[in-house]
């Protein structure tokens, strides 16, 4: 009967031992992480930073020696899990899986007069994950064969095609903006409530374009219904060898649906380099190469200084994207 | 018909081995308790379970996942018929009369009838599933935003028939719902609308927490200040199982609510829902005594049980058909998929049969396990309600707070609940009944964003609505039911609603 007290005893000093350390934590990054740590999805379960998360989880949890629980805050189309991110303690136990849409809310508050409630400073970018080149697909029983048939019909028919997006000045909106700008179309808009409605209408043929991403899109493509003009990718897709490039027909365009790991602004800087470790480790496994080529994607992954490089860039075109949209009248 | 069976042959090869079978039982067991659990619904549930079935196989995974998901179905009526509490937005209908069928000791038999209602439902759509599947997706995808408005003007037009209270209760009640239905960000602008600078209501104010509250918590905080409280009900076996004339009257609003469910089910867009309100309108409109529904009318819940199980398996056919989510809770069964590696697509039946042929045959025989599994423990929820109200109620709200949390992890989401519950206790004082209330909130977001997604199709044109067929015979009917309502109203006879209306204003007095 001694040896439960003798457990509650060690434990008792077991917990006296980690308390100080906890409290000290951010300081000792040798000891980060000594409790769990959160990744906060803010989409819907199942959505695009979801189903990176949860293997990118299960591939860190046994290098850190410590759980990586996926927390869902969806809602606003991503913003309030990124609100949620932004305010959280910056001690390296809160972080923000989010997608190339993080970079225009606040150039869509700054467009409707509103202070925006967080900024892309308002996050330490850690390292992408994937990056899907975008493509742009139109009904089959349009008679689009290329994007020049296209962009001729579009043209002398003004604001009499429709494009589909998941929402407006939403991650499949935008692509689609840039696009009509360097085009100089005027396509109408069909806004709905997600990646999948907006496909459904799509191949319903209520709407005659959309932007999507290759994964999305690639079963509907398969099987005929939805024809791929061009990509937005730098270069063919591997999958896709016969869908030409923005760039190729003349259009200097690019956009993925980039999923990356962020940290709140203010992550001691150690604690940052652990996390950047660990994200390269976990990338370069097996497991998380194999779960992303279940979803259909490549592992495109890029450390701290790469990524804020390409993040700047994209931000500025997602910046421009949500101008040229403007305030929609309704 | 002959490749159909040899396919499905092929399906039960798959379902029927030990370990598909065990998978599709925990999804089942897990169903039927998120679904009881109030606030946490199917789409909750199965998104916990999610990380769970990495390390499946896909057809184990989609097996268990769907289970939860039609499962719920089963589960959600058990509250509802007991409590009054709707374990989730399908079965708010079941509130009304299955409360009122417990409150007349026929708690037991209203359980039983909605398993097998559920039951045969659930079947019934799985067939349909299985002959039919291609044809009905192609139907589906002409589904467009204007025949979906329509839909929904029908849904408006039932909306009279969904109360036990007047017209003018009823209409106040739905305004106030289709009201509450517009905060949100106006998804064609981009503005904030009613948001208060409160990011959460961005979204709309939920289904759930306004559900839970208005009913649950509201019933449970009008308890204590009434005057008799529920004898204890200890159940006989005779007590439990439904009489025959309880069958007699269940037998049609079952076949009824199938169809109907079914159809509702495989249109694509959260129309899901709407299924078990417009099968209790239906029921109600066909009705000998229409005046009994409200008071515990067998009808009340056969109907609306069997439309929403007979639509969570219609909602599977332009998932599986076309690859493409008719909802929230078929876009995650879709991302279940494509993390195994299967990219759901018209492609799906021929590319990866077994999973297809498998998933098919499981849900025959996932609905034989919920019928086993809930029909042997009406006996044991019954008994339920033999704990004392101090100990039970309690629970039940800790259990509100937590389930709805959980769904978006959400206080705001807690806090709309909790002001609900006040509401709710405030509406049944003053005799108004909040179905109305919650049929608006769930129509008002998807008629708006359809009806301007139309217009937006048209070009500003209403023509789009007439020129459209489905969308025409649609608005047809709802005419031809305006035109028939107000026939009467000129005939001057006296129904129901003039009774009941004539009834409160004597209470008034």
């Amino acid at each position: 009967m001694s040896t439960p007290g003798l457990d509650r005893r060690s434990l008792m000093l077991g917990a006296a031992v980690s308390v100080p350390a906890l409290s000290l934590g951010p300081a000792h990054a040798e000891d980060y992480p000594s409790r769990p740590i959160t990744i906060i999805n803010p989409f819907p379960p199942g959505g695009a930073a979801d189903v990176v998360a949860r293997p990118f989880a299960a591939v860190v949890e046994p290098i850190i020696r410590q759980p990586m629980v996926i927390e869902t805050k969806a809602g606003a189309a991503g913003a309030v899990g990124a609100q949620v991110a932004a305010s959280a303690k910056p001690d390296g136990y809160t972080l923000l899986m989010h997608l190339v849409s993080i970079s225009g809310f606040a150039e869509v508050d700054r467009l409707f007069g509103r202070k925006p409630k967080f900024t892309r400073d308002d996050f330490v970018p850690v390292a992408r994950l994937i990056a899907d080149p975008c493509v742009l697909i139109v009904n089959d029983q349009q008679p689009y064969k290329t994007l020049q048939e296209f962009v001729d019909d579009a043209r002398k028919r003004p604001n009499e095609l429709l494009f589909s997006s998941s929402g407006l000045y939403g991650a499949l909106h935008l692509p689609m903006a840039l696009f009509m700008k360097a085009a100089g179309l005027q396509i109408r808009h069909l806004p709905t409530n997600g990646g999948g409605p907006a496909l459904t209408a799509l191949v319903g043929n209520n709407a005659q374009a959309l932007v999507s991403s290759i994964a999305a899109a690639s079963g509907q493509m398969k099987a005929g219904k939805a024809r791929a003009l061009a990509s937005f990718g730098a270069t063919r897709a591997p999958a896709w060898p016969d869908v030409p490039t923005m760039k190729e027909l003349g259009y200097d365009l690019e956009y993925y649906l980039w999923v990356g790991l962020f940290a709140p602004k203010g992550t001691p800087e150690p604690i940052v380099t652990k996390l950047r470790d660990v994200t390269r480790q976990a990338a370069a496994s097996d497991a998380f190469r194999q779960a992303m080529t279940n979803l259909g994607q490549d592992v495109a992954y890029q450390d701290q200084p790469e990524f804020r490089t390409f993040w700047d860039a994209d931000a500025r075109h997602i910046e421009d994207a949500v101008r040229s949209i403007g305030k929609v009248e309704g | 018909m002959d490749s159909t069976l040899d396919s499905l042959l092929l399906g039960f090869s798959v379902a029927l081995q030990p370990d598909v079978l065990l998978y599709a039982f925990v999804g089942c067991l897990v169903g039927t308790l998120v679904g009881m659990l109030p606030g946490i619904g199917p789409l909750a549930g199965i998104s916990i379970l999610l990380p769970a079935t990495f390390g499946l196989d896909a057809t184990k995974a989609i097996v268990m996942l769907a289970g939860i998901y039609y499962g719920s179905q089963y589960g959600g009526s058990t509250t509802s018929i007991l409590m009054r509490i709707p374990g989730e937005a399908a079965s708010v209908m079941t509130c009304i009369d299955g409360y009122a069928m417990t409150q007349k000791g026929r708690g037991g038999a209203a359980l039983c009838i909605a398993a097998v209602g559920s039951f045969v439902a659930g079947t019934f759509g799985v067939i349909m599933l299985t002959l039919v599947a291609p044809p009905l997706g192609a139907f589906a995808l002409r589904f467009g935003p204007p025949e979906f408005t329509a839909l929904l003007v029908l849904g408006l037009v039932f909306l009279a028939y969904m109360s036990s209270t007047s017209l003018v209760r009823t209409l106040l009640m739905a305004s106030v719902g289709l009201l509450l239905g517009m905060v949100g960000i106006d998804v064609m602008t981009g503005h904030f609308r009613w948001a208060f600078d409160i990011p959460e209501l961005g979204d709309g104010i939920g289904i759930v927490p306004v559900a839970v509250g208005l009913f649950g918590l509201g019933e449970i905080l009008s308890t204590p200040s009434r005057s008799v409280t529920t004898k204890v009900v200890s159940p006989r076996l005779r007590d439990l199982l439904p009489s025959r004339t309880e069958w007699r009257e269940a037998a049609a609003p079952i076949a009824r609510g199938s169809v109907l469910g079914f159809i509702i089910g495989i249109v694509p867009g959260s129309a899901h829902i709407i299924s078990s309100f417009l099968s209790y309108a239906l029921e109600r409109r066909l009705a000998k005594n229409p005046e009994d529904f409200g008071r515990g009318a067998v009808a009340g819940v056969a109907g609306p049980e069997s439309a929403n199980n007979a639509a969570s398996t219609g909602a599977f056919v332009p998932m599986l058909a076309l690859g493409l989510p008719t909802g929230p809770v078929t876009a995650v069964l879709m991302a279940a998929l494509l993390i195994h590696g299967i990219p759901p697509g018209p492609q799906l039946v021929t590319e990866h049969p077994q999973v297809f042929w498998g998933f098919v045959a499981s849900m025959y025989v996932g609905n034989l396990m919920l019928l086993a599994l809930n029909l042997p423990l009406v006996g044991l929820f019954v008994s339920v309600l033999r704990i004392p109200y101090a100990y039970l109620y309690p629970l039940i709200v800790m259990f509100c707070i937590l389930g709805v949390y959980e769904v978006n992890h959400s206080i705001v989401d807690v806090w709309i609940m909790l002001i609900m519950g006040v509401a709710g206790y405030l509406l049944r004082k003053f005799d108004f009944d909040p179905a109305p209330l919650v049929l608006g909130l769930v129509i008002a977001p998807i008629l708006e964003m359809s009806l301007r997604q139309s217009l937006v199709m048209s070009n500003g044109h209403w023509s789009i609505f007439v020129q459209r067929p489905i969308a025409a015979a649609l608005l047809g009917l709802c005419a031809a039911l305006l035109v028939l309502s107000a026939l009467s109203i000129l005939r001057r006879r006296r129904d129901w609603r003039t009774k009941l209306a004539a009834e409160e204003a004597g209470d008034a007095a």
